[in-house]
């Protein structure tokens, strides 16, 4: 088999995407993020550091928009198939189920990783363009990118878990209501137990741990969101692939 | 050579309900293969149990000799499929939706052109599929199913949900099928007009039993008309049609003749109704009655239930 034969179904999946609702999600959330932090900086008196706005901007991507981007996003992609109930005309075809799976998944983590990366692209662009209509609001100190890239790469791995349960939930479930019930609650609960140590082992939790200053919390978030969340992505694609759709 | 789609007491059961009993089909290689049967029948369990969709609880089925449970990839590289969900994706054009496809299966491009020039689509081709009325999603449906020129068709209601004109359209898409393309079909249905004006052979399923099967013409043939005699005198008629040589069911007020394959069905009528009236029997109505596929499927699955099984005017 050709290399291009088995990067066939992300091929596929990535076009999929072209001109859909999971598409217009994917630059939205970023969005209203860079949004909020270009308006709250145009309303303060002196200039912050770039810190604080970039960290800004990670805290409520990783506290609230990630977990509900997820929610949405996983449930958007799975509903192209669903939807128009292509699933079985996908499974029915001459190659592994196992891979359009896969393929399902690692498209969803790259666009999460997509996200991600425009919200640090964004929320820069906001402060900078709210400094340049208000120049004695220029942030101040060090623009550190590596620091920035690092702490979205681990909110990103620390969210394995989660991303897997949602994505799970929304292939298993044809309708949309299970994999909403379960993103919306696990980010209320995620939001309400802040500051409970049990937090941490909640999946819609463990990204914002990353910001935590206990480092037991940064530990426990990343091993078990990314260790349990690769298993979690294993077990889907085996699962699902295995599993009858009547 | 194998038969193009066969299965051997195939059998499937959903918790307590058994949805396909035994079935054991033959299609050949390059028919136009009715498959017939009243909504729930085990009509679509049977052609998932082809696609290898759901396994069977017991028993085998082939595509072109290859066991669909021992090898489901070497035995859906033999099929195309239209299944009753179009399963397609509205933001994006009828092209792009079987370069998707195309794709996936690893063939050249120019099969998206080969295609849609087949189903006669080649000029709406970029347009988007959420735009494209019923009928051109079923064509585009049946272009999907032959990318790749897969020498067996299975497909699913194909024309359900169409106006009088998109059924002609694809009855006559159906019909022409196997010539054009090489490929053998399999189409299932409940409706009857459609199968009779395209199928070659038959199969009709009821409560999941296949009850009947065989090629459409040899069927019809050893089903010749019927005369249906209205009289005062049903006993007296039945024992004087007897004597000339017809095969009769007697009813309360009437008898029905059967005729021998090849026999005048008008010249066995007019000779009847003279031996009849010269018997001094009296005959209020006679005619002929044609045996029809439903007819047939009567014959072997009953009295209609509350889901009929239609023959609708088609133009």
């Amino acid at each position: 088999m050709s290399v291009a034969a088995f990067f066939a179904p992300l091929a596929v999946e990535t076009r999929k995407l072209n001109r859909s609702l999971a598409a217009l999600l994917a630059i939205a959330a970023p969005t209203l993020i860079a949004v909020f932090v270009f308006f709250n900086m145009l309303r303060t008196k002196a200039p912050s550091a770039w810190d604080m706005w970039m960290s800004g901007g990670s805290a409520i991507w990783a506290y609230f928009m990630l977990p509900m981007s997820v929610t949405a996003l996983t449930a958007l992609v799975a509903h192209m198939e669903h939807g128009p109930k292509s699933w079985d005309y996908l499974r029915a075809l001459p190659l592994p189920r196992w891979r359009l799976y896969a393929a399902k998944g690692v498209c969803v983590l790259a666009v999460v990783a997509l996200m991600s990366a425009m919200v640090l692209v964004m929320v820069w662009g906001a402060v900078t363009l709210a400094a340049m209509i208000k120049p004695q609001l220029q942030p101040t100190g060090a623009f550190d990118l590596a620091g920035y890239v690092q702490i979205m790469g681990l909110m990103l791995l620390a969210g394995l878990l989660m991303i897997a349960i949602q994505l799970w939930t929304a292939l298993r479930f044809a309708s949309f209501v299970p994999g909403l019930v379960l993103g919306i609650g696990g980010t209320f609960f995620a939001v309400v137990a802040t500051s409970a140590k049990q937090g941490v082992f909640l999946p819609w939790q463990m990204p914002v741990n990353m910001l935590a200053s206990e480092p037991w919390r940064v530990g426990t978030a990343l091993g078990l969101g990314g260790g349990l969340g690769v298993v979690a992505l294993i077990l889907m694609i085996v699962h699902l692939s295995r599993r009858e759709v009547v | 050579m194998p038969a193009a789609i066969e299965t051997e007491t195939l059998t499937r059961r959903f918790k307590r309900h058994l949805a396909v009993d035994s079935v054991s089909l033959t299609v050949p290689d390059q028919a136009v293969y009715g498959f017939l049967g009243r909504n729930g029948a085990g009509k679509t369990t049977t052609l998932k149990m082809l696609l290898g969709l759901i396994r069977p609880s017991s028993g085998k089925a082939r595509i072109c000799g290859i066991d669909v449970s021992v090898d489901r990839l070497a035995a859906a590289r033999k099929v195309g499929a239209l299944l009753e969900a179009h399963g397609f994706y509205g933001n994006l054009s009828g092209a792009e939706n079987l370069d998707l496809t195309r794709n996936l299966m690893g063939l050249r491009r120019s099969e998206i052109e080969r295609v849609l020039e087949v189903v006669e689509m080649s000029d709406h081709a970029r347009r988007r599929v959420s735009d494209y009325s019923l009928g051109m999603r079923q064509r585009l449906g049946l272009a999907r199913a032959m990318l790749g020129a897969p020498p067996v068709l299975i497909l699913d209601e194909p024309t359900n949900g169409l106006d009088p004109d998109g059924i002609a359209d694809m009855r006559r898409f159906l019909g022409e099928l196997p010539a054009r393309t090489g490929a053998t079909v399999l189409l299932s249905s409940h409706l009857l007009g459609e199968i009779e004006q395209t199928a070659t052979h038959i199969g009709i399923v009821h409560q999941g039993r296949l009850v009947l099967e065989g090629e459409l013409a040899r069927l019809k043939a050893d089903l010749a008309p019927e005369i249906a005699v209205e009289t005062d005198d049903p006993v007296r008629a039945e024992a004087l049609a007897k004597a000339r040589g017809f095969a009769v069911t007697r009813g309360a007020e009437r008898i029905v003749a059967g005729l021998r394959p090849g026999e005048d069905a008008r010249a066995a009528a007019a000779a009847l109704n003279r031996a009849l009236v010269k018997a001094d029997i009296t005959v209020f109505a006679i005619g002929q009655q044609a045996r029809t596929l439903e007819g047939i499927y009567r014959g072997v699955s009953g009295p209609p239930a509350t889901q009929p099984l239609m023959q609708p005017e088609l133009v």
